[in-house]
């Protein structure tokens, strides 16, 4: 077994891959990250300021494979005998291959859903029996968050949370044609349909829909203490998915920081994964990758990964990205929808995209909404019951404003944007007068970046709001464009 | 309130006008119903450049690029000469360059004809495989639309000048031809000159003195892309292929690679970016730059173009209501054009007269029907 991994993984799968010349064991199917984490690698990036990065916190993460830039290492699959090699952001591949033969394939669909979590897959099946549905999922797997635990969900029979997903993707009929592995790039008007373009692998995706469901989710906070982006820290998200997907561990002695360690520990505990709990984290530090965190009492902890369990809130991304509108709400800028969750003629949100609840109401309103359009496109079907079904266990998760203190950290030290844009630019435009978030954007680069704001324009807020005393909701939040995540010219230019 | 002089706009015409004005000692206020810069001007492509095509837009140009350098030195802003290069694929359009590059030599402007591998020379990462010539001025340039705009702003509020945003004129009182104030979302200011440097919301502005002439200036939709950032120094200046879909691309102050192309729609007040502009400006910059196949796009995005029928501003004084100017229908050129064009405004409202060619710029040419030789509009 590898460092990291926590079972022994099929024999028949073994490859070798050499990073930075060094031969190490990986699986076939196994993306570039997760098995140079097996091997206990975690530092695989340079940040444009020459920060040391890894995968599993924020910002791109960019290798050179087989001597080509540029490559993200989460979405590569390693082949047999591939050498990886780190590299900074700002280099790129001095000559191209564009693949003419993988043209734009096109679809023609009656509704898109775009996220293959759970809300997503409710929806499909509640739609697949009338009308043809594409589901698109960024990811190589269905099932969204509760794929990536293996805790029981009591709404369903007290079923694994992997086994309720696999036993629900089952049941896809001849309707439904799933995009795994698939990323939005932007949903366009086009006369009477809506166009999502996307990309799989090099190849442009072009799929036209009559309706459109955003089940597109939430991210994970980002916490904000020093260095806090360096290799070694894990968004909750990820750790999970290498647990629960891949079988590999963050580490051998993990520190769980955040409000919300309940949304992992139970994860650690299964697979039997040393873990303290580290209220107040000030600094992670180390040479390569973590190798202690110290709270804001000066405990010194050794640890090699640390999880951030800090909550989530809804991507708003793609809802400003259609035009949606947005609130400040329980904590949480959510989208403005009508009764119906229509956030705009003919797209729809669900799903924790929509508002925070549990994974079960989350199912019942992607169903819920799927008969809506059901509805609207002239196929009776009812609603009362499960409308009902789902006000009645729709609670919805308040989530508190981030106490962080600014004055107990290092401001230099402490990253608000993967970009390497740090909390004391931020607050020094903003100590200088400048409450207006569109402008601090301008000065800092702050979401403009790689992720769009995905990770950091909430904490923007939060900065704005708690230096110049204007409410969360009275603060204006630049709108996503497209293509909501990076796609390279060519794939979007094949012609 | 009362201020002698109202500019309605705050884009880089009303700040550098409005700090033009301050500096002659006049009392000015501008009106902004977003905050500085928020309409065209933080949308734009950056360039700077005085290869035009006709005497008297050359010549402002090369007085704007003198301000520019003058300026950024004054304000601390970035402005960089790193030069124009049009790319050319035939003998027609180097005839035509050839024909340009004449002129703009007689009036001081060093624009150079030069070889494909010249061209390599100064951006090695061009394929000039089809290239047969270019056009190169080194003096052309490229600015920070961001800290520029902010940097005039700020230094025409030291000069005195009021700023206000998030005030957006409602109307406008003209009594027997002499305005008398502007009707704002927060009261009332009371005035006697108006300038109109709203741009691509210039037609409302009009419209709400009740110009009696026809200025025909519409809001047209055009995009820009940004890609991740590269270290420096990879594309230095403005790069332009006609051939290629009106293409403009050059590297910002950032890392990031930002351009356009000539994909085009209206007239409309729409902003949302579109599919064909993302699929055309990647195949675009490809065939110029192959290597920017490999680069991620970041984000695309949208602001106008506030055109008239020759692609030339209107700037001037409407004679029918005293004292109301206009400066707006940039066609997407303005904010290169921004420094001359307050110093040309400022000095026709405080002396009457100026000696940069504003004539050309007459707006009453529409109402006559004396259209200008259609002025090149890319960035």
């Amino acid at each position: 077994m590898r460092p990291l991994d926590i079972y022994e993984k099929d024999p028949s799968k073994r490859v070798t891959i050499y990073f930075e010349g060094t031969p190490l064991i990986a699986y076939e199917g196994e993306k570039i990250s997760v098995a140079l984490l097996a091997n206990g690698i975690r530092w695989i990036s340079i940040s444009s300021e020459g920060r040391k990065r890894g995968a599993f916190a924020f910002g791109p993460a960019l290798v050179k494979i087989n001597g080509i830039k540029n490559k993200d290492a989460r979405k590569t699959k390693v082949k047999d005998g591939m050498r990886i090699e780190r590299q900074t952001y700002l280099e790129y591949q001095g000559s191209v291959e564009v693949d003419k033969s993988k043209l734009p394939e096109k679809y023609v669909i009656d509704v898109a859903i775009v996220g293959g979590g759970i809300v997503g897959i409710g929806a499909t099946l509640e739609l697949q029996d009338y009308l043809t549905v594409a589901l698109i999922e960024e990811k190589g797997y269905l099932g969204g968050d509760m794929r990536r635990k293996s805790v029981p969900v009591k709404e369903f029979d007290n079923k694994e949370a992997k086994e309720v997903v696999k036993d629900l993707v089952e049941k896809f009929n001849e309707n439904v044609k799933v995009f795994k592995g698939t990323t939005l790039l932007g949903i366009y008007r086009d006369g009477n349909l809506f166009l999502l373009s996307a990309a799989k692998g090099e190849r442009l995706v072009e799929i036209y829909a009559k309706k459109v469901i955003l089940a597109t989710g939430a991210v994970d906070n980002f916490m904000l203490f020093e260095n806090n982006e360096m290799p070694g820290v894990f968004r909750r998200d990820f750790a999970l998915e290498l647990i629960n997907v891949w079988g590999v561990k963050p580490g051998n002695k993990i520190a769980v920081v955040g409000r919300k360690p309940e949304d992992i520990v139970p994860e650690l505990e299964r697979v039997g994964i040393e873990y303290i709990i580290v209220k107040n984290p000030k600094r992670v530090e180390g040479k390569e990758s973590v190798e202690r965190i110290i709270d804001i009492e000066g405990n010194v902890y050794e640890v090699d990964a640390v999880i951030m369990s800090d909550g989530r809130r809804p991507d708003i991304n793609p809802i400003t990205l259609v035009g949606g509108k947005i609130i400040f709400k329980n904590g949480a800028y959510v989208p403005v929808k009508s009764d119906k969750n229509e956030i705009i003629e003919g797209v729809y949100v669900a799903g924790s995209a929509s508002s925070l609840k549990n994974h079960y109401a989350n199912y019942l309103e992607g169903r819920l909404v799927a008969r809506y359009i059901l509805n609207e496109l002239g196929v009776g079907v009812s609603i009362q019951e499960l409308k009902e079904e789902f006000e009645k266990i729709n609670e919805e998760i308040e989530e508190p404003l981030s106490q962080v203190d600014l004055s107990k950290l290092n401001l230099e030290e402490t990253y608000i944007c993967g970009c390497d844009v740090t909390l004391k630019s931020v607050v020094n435009v903003v100590d200088g007068g400048i409450t207006n978030l569109q402008i601090v954007k301008r000065l800092t680069h702050l979401a403009m970046g790689f992720c769009q704001g995905r990770y950091c324009l909430f904490n923007g807020a939060v900065v704005v709001s708690k230096l110049s005393g204007i409410d969360m909701d009275k603060i204006d939040l630049p709108t996503a464009r497209p293509p909501l995540k990076p796609v390279t010219m060519k794939v979007i230019g094949n012609e | 309130m009362r201020s002698e002089i109202v500019i309605i706009g705050g884009g880089i015409v009303g700040v550098t006008l409005a700090y033009e004005l301050a500096k002659r000692g006049e009392q000015v206020t501008v009106l902004e119903k977003k905050y500085i810069g928020s309409g065209s001007t933080f949308r734009c492509g950056t360039g700077i450049r005085q290869q035009f095509t006709d005497e008297a837009n050359i010549k402002v140009m090369k007085r704007s690029v003198e301000l520019w350098k003058k300026y950024s030195e004054e304000l601390g802003f970035p402005f960089k000469q790193t030069g124009y290069l049009f790319l050319l694929y035939d003998d027609e359009e180097v005839k035509e360059f050839k024909k340009n590059i004449k002129l703009q030599n007689r009036l001081g402007v060093p624009t150079r004809l030069i070889t494909p591998e010249e061209a390599k020379e100064i951006v090695p990462v061009l394929d000039t495989s089809e290239v047969i010539a270019a056009s190169w001025n080194p003096t052309d340039g490229k600015a920070d639309p961001f800290f520029a705009t902010t940097a005039f702003a700020r230094e025409a509020e030291k000069l005195g000048a009021e700023i206000l945003e998030y005030t957006e004129a409602k109307d406008i009182i003209v009594e027997e031809g002499e305005i008398k104030g502007v009707k704002t979302n927060k009261g009332m200011i009371e005035t006697g000159i108006i300038v109109n440097a709203a741009n691509a919301w210039a037609k409302l502005i009009n419209a709400m003195a009740k110009i009696p002439i026809k200025i025909p200036i519409e809001p047209y939709k055009h995009q820009g892309v940004i890609t991740q950032p590269l270290k420096e120094g990879q594309i230095n200046p403005m790069v332009i292929s006609l051939k290629y879909n009106d293409a403009y691309l050059t590297q910002t102050e950032h890392g990031g690679i930002i351009g356009g192309v000539g994909v085009e729609y209206g007239p409309t007040y729409d902003l949302t970016p579109t599919y064909e502009f993302i699929r055309e400006v990647s195949k675009a910059f490809i065939k110029i730059i192959p290597v920017l196949g490999e680069l991620l796009i970041l984000r695309t995005w949208a602001g106008f173009y506030a055109k008239t029928p020759d692609s030339n501003p209107a700037i001037g004084r409407i004679e029918e209501i005293d004292e109301f100017y206009i400066a707006a229908g940039f066609s997407g050129h303005g904010f290169m054009m921004a420094p001359a064009v307050a110093e040309m405004l400022a000095d026709l409202i405080t002396k009457g007269r100026t000696d940069l060619p504003v004539e050309w710029y007459d707006p009453y040419r529409f109402e006559r029907g004396e259209l200008r030789e259609t002025a090149l509009q890319m960035g």
